[in-house]
């Protein structure tokens, strides 16, 4: 049974721990105002700078920075509640959050939502083989449980990220021995990068971690992962530039027993989404994200700021600096006395905006190829907690629909427990290579009540008195 | 992909709204060899009908339209007949009452039906118990309503539509009808961006939304939208059998329900108003959240019922906008210019009568005689009972 519910009345809620929500936090705090920080996780940290469950020391640079932020952000008084699973928001900017212990309700005066990202997985044939995950998973599993995927992983995909895990990896003792980039390696990245002196030494360390990987291949993009009751075997093909897979030179990579492929993150909008905030689509930013005042971190709801992965993936970088933006602003609209913040800001803003240029142009750069939607075959299952394939999404596509909602009521796609987050851009992506719209007019599932599932008695507890 | 409007596009009815109730009207004037078009501003079934809990019943409907209702749940039954992947069950339904004093309401409820020829009795709990084993709250007595049946709604809708594509009817999607189109004083078909559609016959089966497409064509009908929502649990095993309703109390339109029942995908959905709907303002474009209050009440009466299902995990909430009218009835038949039908107002429950407002639609347009009173669903019945 759920216990008792708790209330909680701040100043300003934050909600996630990882770097953007971390920096605001912090931010507010030190500006005077009562901050409350809330958080999935056994520990705050998020996906970047994640920490080690047992309070371990932490085994990467990343993990170093995060416990560096995370003892700042207390020493400013920031009031944390970790393992805090946010479900319910209302237009009166209450928060309902479940824990181990009850639940609790949060009466902010402002809301900070920094609730980042997750992976872009695309479905393809074999995906649903155990052994088969998202380098996100791989990568969490690695820095909570200090685990591999396997013994013989095979990363792929594309974008930097693959490169970080691949670096976890090395460090574990285990390297993969196979790097899968659909991206052809160029000049544009390299200009890129010589554009942007400031990243040159994360980048020479990523090479460093890739050079530890036997084979290396660029332009080539995974077809299906082959295995019966795991994944042992995969199909790679090569894609040209302008995103074509060819089929025919397919080869088979096998003795493997885990792959990791991933396209990126899209940023988590679900409580940006049930705000009523404002929304756009911009592939390069990994497709629908809130949209705020870059200077402010402002949505379009009063009282709500979003900071980080959810106003566009750009990475760890802009969204500390967009976290502490949005702290800032939040405390000087809720009455701090921030004289003399104006040229911090000023200055914020600008080297926002220089982060966010190098962050854009790498997710133009590493934008999902062209023939991504074709991966999938007919019987390929698409919606995993329904167990739609491809062919079910698409008749409904050719029977009257062209709406990832209408896939939904049409199949049950996205019905499920997940509630459509793994495959709604999947179904976008469908529905644009069926029917020619683009994945933006498609549309995404609006989020409703509860964000995650919550036990009935849980979610009476919380809402017992009522009160609208 | 439906088709699209363009230059010339010409039918001899235009049927606007996908829903439950322009599929049915769809299919009954096509199958009667008429060209339909069925036009939808949005995904066909995805507006008031998908979130509809879909029971086809008559316990505790309305006595006046017994017949009618009667007539319904026969040719749905025969429609999963012919068309069986619905998911139609007939699984009963169940109205419980918490205490002796809402007995008289449920006899009275038995006594009307039985006279129609129908069969519900009352249980007390250990009977209840046998239908339903894990109803084990307190309650002191339960209807008993053993033809009730439940749909899936997406996939009854679906079917409808296929029936009335088979009868040549084309579906045109995510296209709304912007206006009616008038000519010499009559309607002349409909306007959408990509062009009109002509046609001498256009019926709105619009939901919510037909009070504002009759406005066009300068025709004013008491329909307003009502919020209604409902909540959803993650899939469990089969435990729940039948419909699971409150009595219905006194109190007409703005009485409060509850409705319990657990679809074929395992999810038990469920509801409970006790303050009954209130009307909301605004359009019914802009779905807003479920509230508080509405979340309480129906997990308190879920688990009043079933308290076993306290750690089962709530997966999904939504809300949508039902058309509702001064008596709770549709309105349904000819309003305005010469051609114009409409067929709206479900109240909340007009899965069950749409095939019956379509059977009134296609006798209209037919020019036959009804089996049903027509005076019960006519739109100008309050403008009549205005001047009296």
């Amino acid at each position: 049974m759920s216990g008792p519910m708790r209330r909680i009345e701040t100043d300003l809620l934050v909600v996630g721990g990882g770097p953007a929500g971390l920096e605001a936090a912090r931010a507010a705090a030190e500006a005077g105002i009562a901050v409350d920080l809330v958080d999935a996780g056994f520990r705050p940290g998020g996906q970047y700078w994640m920490q080690d469950p047992t309070g371990a020391a932490p085994l990467s640079v990343q993990g170093e920075e995060g416990a560096a932020a995370i003892a700042k952000s207390q020493a400013s008084g920031v009031a944390f509640h970790a393992g805090a699973e946010v479900f319910a928001a209302f237009p009166d900017r209450r928060v309902l959050a479940n824990t181990a212990d009850g639940p609790i309700e949060f009466v902010p005066r402002a809301i900070i939502v920094a609730t980042g990202a997750h992976d872009r997985a695309m479905p393809f044939p074999g995906w649903t083989l155990p052994g088969v995950m998202t380098p996100g998973a791989g990568q969490r599993l690695a820095k909570l449980g200090g685990a591999s995927a396997g013994e013989r992983v095979v990363l792929a995909g594309s974008g930097p990220f693959l490169l970080a895990v691949a670096e976890t990896l090395v460090k574990l003792g285990k390297p993969p021995v196979a790097l899968i980039e659909a991206r052809h390696t160029d000049l544009a990245i390299i200009a890129h990068l010589a554009r942007h002196p400031g990243r040159w030494r994360e980048a020479a360390r990523l090479l460093v971690a890739a050079r530890a990987i036997p084979e290396r291949r660029s332009g080539w993009i995974v077809t299906e992962a082959i295995g019966d009751e795991r994944v042992t075997a995969i199909r790679i093909a090569p894609v040209d530039r302008s995103g074509r897979i060819d089929r025919d030179r397919s080869e088979t990579i096998g003795g493997i027993d885990a792959l990791l492929v991933g396209w990126g993150f899209r940023p988590m909008i679900e409580l940006t989404a049930l705000l009523r905030c404002r929304h756009e689509h911009d592939p390069a930013l990994g497709g629908w994200h809130c949209i705020t005042d870059r200077a402010s971190g402002r949505t379009s709801v009063e009282g709500v700021y979003a900071a980080g992965e959810v106003t566009g993936i750009a990475g760890a970088v802009p969204a500390r600096l967009s976290g502490r933006l949005a702290g800032l602003s939040a405390a000087a609209d809720l009455g701090a006395d921030t004289a003399g913040d104006e040229s911090e800001r000023a200055s914020l803003g600008e080297q926002l905006a220089r982060a966010r240029a190098f962050s854009d142009g790498l997710g133009r750069l590493y934008a999902p190829p062209a023939d991504l939607a074709t991966l999938a075959q007919d019987d390929t299952i698409v919606c995993r907690c329904e167990e739609i394939t491809r062919a079910e999404i698409a008749s409904a596509f050719a029977a009257g629909t062209d709406a990832v909602a209408g896939a939904k009521i049409w199949t049950r796609a996205g019905m499920g427990r997940c509630q459509g987050r793994i495959c709604g851009a999947a179904i976008a992506d469908i529905a644009a290579a069926e029917t020619g719209i683009t994945p933006r007019e498609a549309g995404f599932n609006p989020p409703r009540i509860p964000l995650r599932p919550v036990p009935l008695s849980a979610v009476l507890e919380a809402t017992r008195d009522g009160q609208e | 992909m439906g088709m699209k409007p363009g230059a010339g596009m010409k039918a001899d009815a235009v049927v606007v709204g996908a829903g439950v109730v322009g599929a049915a009207v769809a299919r009954a004037l096509a199958v009667a060899g008429r060209r339909v078009v069925i036009i939808e501003q949005g995904v066909p079934g995805g507006a008031v009908s998908g979130a509809s809990l879909a029971c086809i019943g008559t316990h505790m409907m309305d006595e006046d339209e017994l017949p009618l209702l009667k007539w319904c749940c026969d040719e749905w039954a025969a429609f999963a007949e012919a068309a069986p992947d619905f998911e139609y069950s007939r699984c009963g339904q169940l109205r419980f009452l918490k205490q002796e004093s809402e007995r008289r309401s449920a006899d009275e409820w038995i006594g009307i039906e039985t006279a129609a020829g129908l069969s519900p009795t009352l249980l007390d709990p250990e009977a209840v118990r046998r239908i339903e084993p894990e109803l084990t709250g307190p309650i002191h007595a339960a209807t008993w309503s053993p033809n009730s049946a439940v749909v899936n709604p997406f996939l009854a809708v679906r079917r409808l539509l296929e029936a009335a594509q088979a009868a040549r009817a084309t579906l045109v999607s995510r296209n709304p009808a912007t206006a009616l189109r008038v000519v010499g004083g009559r309607i002349a078909g409909v306007e959408t961006a990509d062009g009109p559609i002509e046609a001498g016959i256009v019926v709105i089966a619009g939901g919510p939304w037909t009070a504002k497409l009759a406005a066009t064509a300068g025709v004013q009908l008491p329909i307003v939208p009502r919020k209604a929502q409902c909540l959803a649990t993650v899939s469990v095993p089969r435990s729940i059998r039948t419909v699971v309703g409150a009595c219905k109390a006194e109190g007409g339109v703005d009485a409060g329900y509850t409705q319990i029942q657990q679809a074929m995908s395992g999810q038990i959905l469920f509801n409970t108003v006790l303050e009954g709907g209130v009307t909301a303002a605004g359009s019914p474009d802009d779905i807003p959240e479920v509230d508080r209050a509405f979340i309480r009440d129906s997990i308190a009466t879920l688990l009043f019922l079933f308290p076993k299902f306290a750690e089962i995990d709530l997966l999904r909430s939504w809300v949508r906008y039902e058309a509702v009218t001064p008596d709770d009835r549709f309105l349904t038949g000819p309003a305005g210019p010469d051609g114009l039908f409409v067929a709206a107002g479900d109240g909340g429950t007009g899965f069950v009568r749409s095939l019956g407002m379509a059977r009134i639609i296609a006798d209209l347009v037919a020019g036959r005689e009804s089996p049903f009173r027509r005076d019960l669903y006519d739109p100008a019945r309050f403008d009549r009972r205005a001047a009296a």
